[in-house]
This record gives C-alpha cells, sequence and structure tokens, in this order.
C-alpha cells in the first residue's frame, strides 16, 4: 500500500540529498548519501521504527528510482533533480520483500594501530562496509594480517574502532544484550588449563547466566554435538589440537547463541575433524544460526559459505555470493559416466564446430578426485574411521 | 546487579581454583608453614637456659615475630606475584577474549579477579595463621612443662602458699603471652596491608605492558610508602623552611602512594603494648577505603585498554 508521507511540512523543500557517487541520476548502481534531518524525518514517519539514520544507505539507484528498505518499510525515492533534490516519496510495507534483518553491519569501520617508535600508523582495518543478514554462512578470506581477526574483535567490542561503526543485531558489539546473542572461537584458542572439558563448559555457562540441570543437560548436549567424550573428565593440558578446538566450539555455543564468530575453527585440526567442524557449521546454518568464519582452507569455505568477502592489508577487496563470484561463464563442462574413444571426442567435435565453436578451444578431461576426497574415502572406509571412546589402558 | 554480582563471584572462584591447582603457589605456602614452625627451634636456640619463667617472655615474643613476620612476607610475596601475573597470563594465553566474548563487562572481570586474588590471599593467611597458633600452642606446652619440672623438683611447695602463688603466676603469665588477643588484630592488619600490596600491583598491571614491571613497581611503592612518613615527619620539623611547593609534593605522594609505615603498629602489638581497637579499624578503614579507590582507577584504565 503506497502512502504519501510529507517530510517537508510547506515551505521550500531543502536539499536531502549530501552526495551523489557512482552512476547516480544516469541509472545503474549508485550511492546516495542522504542529509541526517532528511533520514530522521524519514524514520519518524515510519511506525515503531528503531532504524538509526547512520544505518540507512540507498540500496539501488535504478534509472531514476532509489530503492532504500526501512525496517519492513520499502521507501521508494524518484526522481532526483538535478541538484539533488527528491521530488516525490512513496512507501509502503514490504513484509514480503524485505530480507531477513542483518546480523550484522559496518560502516566505514576502521582500525589503526599507532606505531609509538616510528610515528607511523598501521592501518589493520580500513573502512569496511559489510552487511551479513541473519541466517548466512560468511566468509572471511585473506593472507595473514589482512584485517580478518581485527574485524572479529572488533564485531566483539574488545577492540574500539578508531573510525566507523559496527552493529550486531542492531546494537553495539560491547553492550551485554548483543554478546548474550554471539558465540565466539578465537584463533588457536587456549582455555584455562587446569580445567577438565566438563568443568570449562560449565564455567563459561554459568558466566552467561545459566545454572542447575539446564546448564548439565546443555553440557551433555554439546559434548555429544562436538564428540568430545573422552575429554569430560581429562583436563584441558593433556588435550590435543583438535579437541582444544572442539571444546572451544562447545564453549561458544553454550549459551545457544544466534551469530557465531569462528576464527580459523579448522586450524591445526586432522583432515576429518576439520570435516566434522565443517559439518557442524552446515547443521548450525540449518538451525537458522549465522555463521562469520575466517578460514585458509579454501576448499572448505566454498562447501559451507553462502557469501564471502576477501581482505587485503586491511581492505575488502571482494565481495560477494560464491555462486556469483566462481562460475566462469564462458565454457561448459559436461559430464559423462563413461570412458571416450578417441573417435567419439572427434565426432563431438565436428558437431561441435559445425555450430561455430573454436575447434582447438574444446578440451577432453578426465574428472579427478582432489587429494582431501581421496584421505577422506579411505579414512572413513576403515571400520574405525571415526575415533571412538575407548578405555585407556 | 545481582546477575553481575554472580559473574564476579564465578571469575573470583575460577581464579582461586586456578591459584590452588598451581604448584607455585603451593609451595611457597608449604615453605611459609615450614618457616613458622621452624620458630620454636629457633626460639629454644634463643634462650639455652631455661630455669626462669620471666624468660619464655623472649622465647614468646621471638616465636609471634617470627610467625607474624612470615605472614606478612609470604603473604606479600604471594600477593605481589599472583596479582601481578593476573592479567598478563589472561592475556598471553588469550583466555580474556573467551571470557569477554561472553554478555560480561570488563569491571566485572577485573574485580572478579581481584577478588580471586582477595580469596586466595585469605586462605593463605588462615593457614599460616593456624600454623602460627599450633606453634604458639607447642611454646606454650614447652613453657609450662618446664615451670612444672622445676617446681616439682622444689619438693613439697604445693603446701607452701608463697610458692602455690609463684607457680600459679608463672603459669598465668605463660598462657596470658601466648593467648594474647592482640595478634588477632595484628593478623587483621597484616592482612589489610597484604590486600592493598594487591590492589597497588593490580592497579598497575591493568596499564603495564610486561609482569616484571609491576612487581618492581609495586615493590618500589611498597618502599616508599613506608618511607613516606619518615619523610613527612622531617619535613613537618623544619616546617618554617618547607614552600608551598614542598608541601604540596609531600600532599601528592601521600595522595598517590599508601602509608605504609602506619602498619607497624603491627610492632606495637608483638613487643606487647596495648594497642586499643579503635585505632586497628581505623587503619582497616584507611586500607578499606585506598582499596576501593584503587579497584575504581584500574576499572577506568582496564576499560581503555586495547586488548
Amino acid at each position: 500500500m503506497p502512502t504519501k508521507i510529507d517530510l517537508h511540512r510547506g515551505g521550500k523543500p531543502p536539499k536531502p540529498v549530501d552526495s551523489i557517487l557512482g552512476p547516480g541520476n544516469k541509472g545503474g548502481l549508485g550511492q546516495i548519501i542522504f542529509r541526517r534531518y532528511f533520514l530522521e524525518n524519514l524514520i519518524r514517519q515510519i511506525p515503531n521504527s528503531t532504524a538509526h539514520p547512520r544505518w540507512i544507505s540507498a540500496k539501488n539507484v535504478i534509472g531514476e528510482r532509489i530503492d532504500v528498505v526501512v525496517d519492513c518499510f520499502h521507501v521508494l525515492y524518484f526522481p532526483i533533480g538535478n541538484r539533488g533534490t527528491i521530488t516525490k516519496i512513496k512507501m509502503m510495507e514490504t513484509s514480503a520483500m524485505a530480507a531477513p534483518p542483518l546480523a550484522v553491519e559496518t560502516i566505514g569501520l576502521t582500525k589503526r594501530y599507532p606505531l609509538t617508535w616510528k610515528r607511523k600508523v598501521l592501518v589493520a582495518l580500513d573502512h569496511l562496509d559489510l552487511q551479513v543478514r541473519q541466517g548466512e554462512v560468511f566468509g572471511l578470506l585473506g593472507p595473514n594480517g589482512s584485517g580478518k581477526s581485527t574485524t572479529l574483535k572488533l564485531l566483539l567490542g574488545l577492540i574500539v574502532p578508531s573510525e566507523g561503526e559496527a552493529r550486531v543485531f542492531g546494537l553495539p558489539p560491547d553492550s551485554l544484550e548483543a554478546r548474550n546473542r554471539i558465540g565466539f572461537l578465537p584463533e588457536n584458542p587456549y582455555f584455562y588449563a587446569f580445567l577438565n572439558g566438563d568443568e570449562t563448559l560449565r564455567f563459561y555457562g554459568k558466566l552467561c547466566g545459566l545454572s542447575g540441570t539446564k546448564l548439565e543437560k546443555r553440557i551433555e548436549e554439546l559434548i555429544d554435538l562436538v564428540g568430545l567424550q573422552n575429554g569430560r573428565e581429562r583436563p584441558l593440558r593433556s588435550y590435543s589440537k583438535g579437541m582444544l578446538q572442539r571444546i572451544g566450539l562447545a564453549q561458544a555455543l553454550i549459551h545457544d547463541p544466534d551469530l557465531l564468530f569462528l576464527d580459523e575453527p579448522t586450524a591445526g585440526v586432522d583432515p576429518l575433524g576439520s570435516v566434522q567442524i565443517r559439518d557442524l557449521i552446515l547443521r548450525l546454518k540449518k538451525m537458522g544460526k549465522t555463521v562469520i568464519f575466517s578460514s585458509h582452507l579454501l576448499e572448505q569455505v566454498q562447501e559451507v559459505a553462502d557469501r564471502v568477502a576477501i581482505f587485503s592489508l586491511g581492505k575488502k577487496v571482494l565481495e560477494g555470493s560464491l555462486e556469483s563470484l566462481l562460475t566462469v561463464h564462458q565454457s561448459t563442462q559436461v559430464l559423462i559416466p563413461a570412458e571416450m574413444t578417441p573417435g567419439q571426442q572427434d565426432k563431438l567435435r565436428q558437431f561441435l564446430a559445425q555450430d561455430g565453436v573454436d575447434e582447438k578451444e574444446i578440451r577432453f578431461t578426465r574428472p579427478s578426485l582432489s587429494l582431501e576426497q581421496l584421505y577422506l574415502r579411505t579414512v572413513q572406509n576403515q571400520p574405525d574411521a571415526v575415533p571412538k571412546d575407548q578405555p585407556r589402558p | 546487579m545481582i546477575a553481575s554480582l554472580h559473574r564476579i563471584l564465578i571469575i573470583g572462584r575460577n581464579t582461586l581454583t586456578e591459584a590452588v591447582r598451581q604448584k607455585v603457589l603451593s609451595v611457597l605456602l608449604v615453605f611459609a608453614l615450614i618457616q613458622i614452625c621452624c620458630s620454636i627451634f629457633i626460639s629454644q636456640l634463643a634462650t639455652p637456659d631455661l630455669d626462669a619463667a620471666g624468660l619464655f617472655t623472649e622465647q614468646i615474643k621471638l616465636v609471634k615475630d617470627a610467625g607474624c613476620g612470615a605472614i606478612g612476607l609470604f603473604g606479600f610475596f604471594i600477593a605481589l606475584l599472583s596479582t601481578a601475573l593476573l592479567i598478563p597470563q589472561e592475556l598471553d594465553k588469550r583466555t580474556i577474549y573467551t571470557i569477554l566474548a561472553k554478555p560480561v563487562r570488563r569491571a566485572e572481570f577485573l574485580l572478579g579477579k581481584f577478588l580471586g586474588v582477595v580469596l586466595l590471599l585469605a586462605l593463605c593467611v588462615a593457614l599460616m595463621s593456624l600454623a602460627f597458633a599450633v606453634t604458639l600452642y607447642w611454646q606454650e606446652s614447652i613453657g609450662l612443662a618446664t615451670v612444672e619440672a622445676s617446681y616439682g623438683t622444689a619438693g613439697d611447695w604445693q603446701h607452701n602458699a608463697h610458692a602455690t602463688e609463684m607457680h600459679d603466676n608463672d603459669v598465668a603469665h605463660i598462657i596470658s603471652q601466648v593467648r594474647d588477643p592482640q595478634l588477632v588484630e595484628a593478623i587483621l592488619l597484616i592482612f589489610a596491608k597484604i590486600i592493598m600490596t594487591a590492589a597497588i600491583a593490580l592497579l598497575i598491571s591493568t596499564f603495564a605492558t610486561s609482569w616484571i614491571f609491576t612487581v618492581i613497581t609495586t615493590f618500589l611503592i611498597y618502599l616508599i610508602g613506608h618511607g613516606e612518613s619518615l619523610a613527612r615527619i622531617y619535613w613537618l620539623a623544619h616546617g618554617a623552611e618547607t614552600t608551598i611547593w614542598q608541601s604540596g609534593l609531600i600532599g601528592l605522594i601521600a595522595l598517590l602512594i599508601p602509608d605504609m609505615n602506619s602498619f607497624t603498629i603491627v610492632d606495637e602489638i608483638l613487643a606487647g603494648h596495648q594497642v586499643p581497637w579503635h585505632d586497628v579499624l581505623n587503619l582497616l578503614c584507611y586500607a578499606n577505603v585506598y582499596v576501593i579507590v584503587l579497584l575504581a582507577v584500574s576499572v577506568v584504565v582496564f576499560d581503555y585498554r586495547e586488548l
């Protein structure tokens, strides 16, 4: 239902737009930055809106139309006058059209570390704009020191941004409300070595306000989920790297958070263990959790992530869904479940050449297993491939 | 508020568990206990001639000195080391991230850690006090046995009113020396002093980049805290010569560094002088206020720290 809204209440309308970047009024994708008072005014018109003016920006500039989604309202602006004035505004409820709400949003998030002795500044993260919707699995990729861990730390409120802002479920990241909904597995996790598996989970559970039978039940569930039955009574001092990673995952999940930050969850874990962690991430996704993780194992990222962002030197250099990023549009692969004789290959080549395909560009290859697939097949076919809880001699 | 206190308690208990399960502090504690118990043998050396009951005053004072000294010294070291390592350990092993990623405020984390140290120190002081009490009781029984023995050889003194009175006096003298209620005051004061040391170390460790820095600085502040009142007395004695700057400097030092020397009234107690509870409570209040201020500053500093 389109509703007309009155933003200016008589008088000459002031200029609502601050700047137009990119194609802007010529059509195509671009960015429009609105004046603050204009957005505040706009939000005031929307019933029950909790949006913050800073958190709204135009999503699309298509032709002369700009689409903005504020909460559940779809706001259409059009057209843009030549001096950045908006002449007509339409607003309608779009519960069906609205995408799931954001789990994480950052605007111009920047972290600089002053290097005291060198009079220089290290830019660990440079104006990051990131949006992750609820229910997404988002992969952060990039070489060491490219800003992935800094991003996670900023989103957890462990460090304060030098510039810009981050929001988690619309809340400031260092608020208790936000952290109640976040689970975090740090890189190379290390917990209190003097506690055993159960005590570790009990400690973190109590910190999250759990107690009594509810907590004990949750501990049982998580031990089962991460497969750590053999670590319950052992102090963490004696844990292997893979076991530490598992107990880390369990403690991150103890309060049933909606959003998970996993910093290299598969680092140092054997291939079988890392496949189990991958399966766990997929299971969490099915449960409707949002997962943001960083990893160097690109093949695994490809298997679980919906979208990825690639970082380099503190900057996000690429972002998008895996499908859109990885599909090579100029070629086609055909898989045939049989060996192809040279005669058949020639026939096919001639057939395609008749259709205008360059004969030299046609190649025949056999699909091959990746080493990982081979390893997993071999190990999993062993009768005791999955490590069982065995009594120690 | 209650949830907040609950979290502080959980972190405190975890810190205590950590300290107890780590062997280093237990070793330190065992040494302290041995040292306290050994004081009895040292006291025997001090007075090889045991015929007069009056000499036990000397022996008992030695045991008291050694006991309170050991509690103070070992308490100081345990407080200094365990507090100085509190934050660096968490940062080194990055366990702090796992805690602060949970709904826990930084202030709660810091106060919880400090609570753990206070619990640990209370435990250590309690154990050392117990060893101290046992040693004193031991010294008492040695003293009483010697008195009985000396009267026993003197024949039927029990029919002699004068001798009986002397015997009873000697016994009462020893018992009153040993079971001195003022020792409770002394131990409370020593405990307060130890906690103050821990609070200073905590504040320094919130901005220090290494634990060695924390240990050295705390130690220096401790020393200055002892010399401070002496300096003040000196300056006041030369009152006419002090300028505004000098008295300002003294005031600033007095504000920043706690007056550790006021705790020397423990020595008065050990010397057998009467120290009224009023003075002790005053000093405990002073320590309490100081610790609260130090904790408040620590919380603020720690809030701004980059982790």
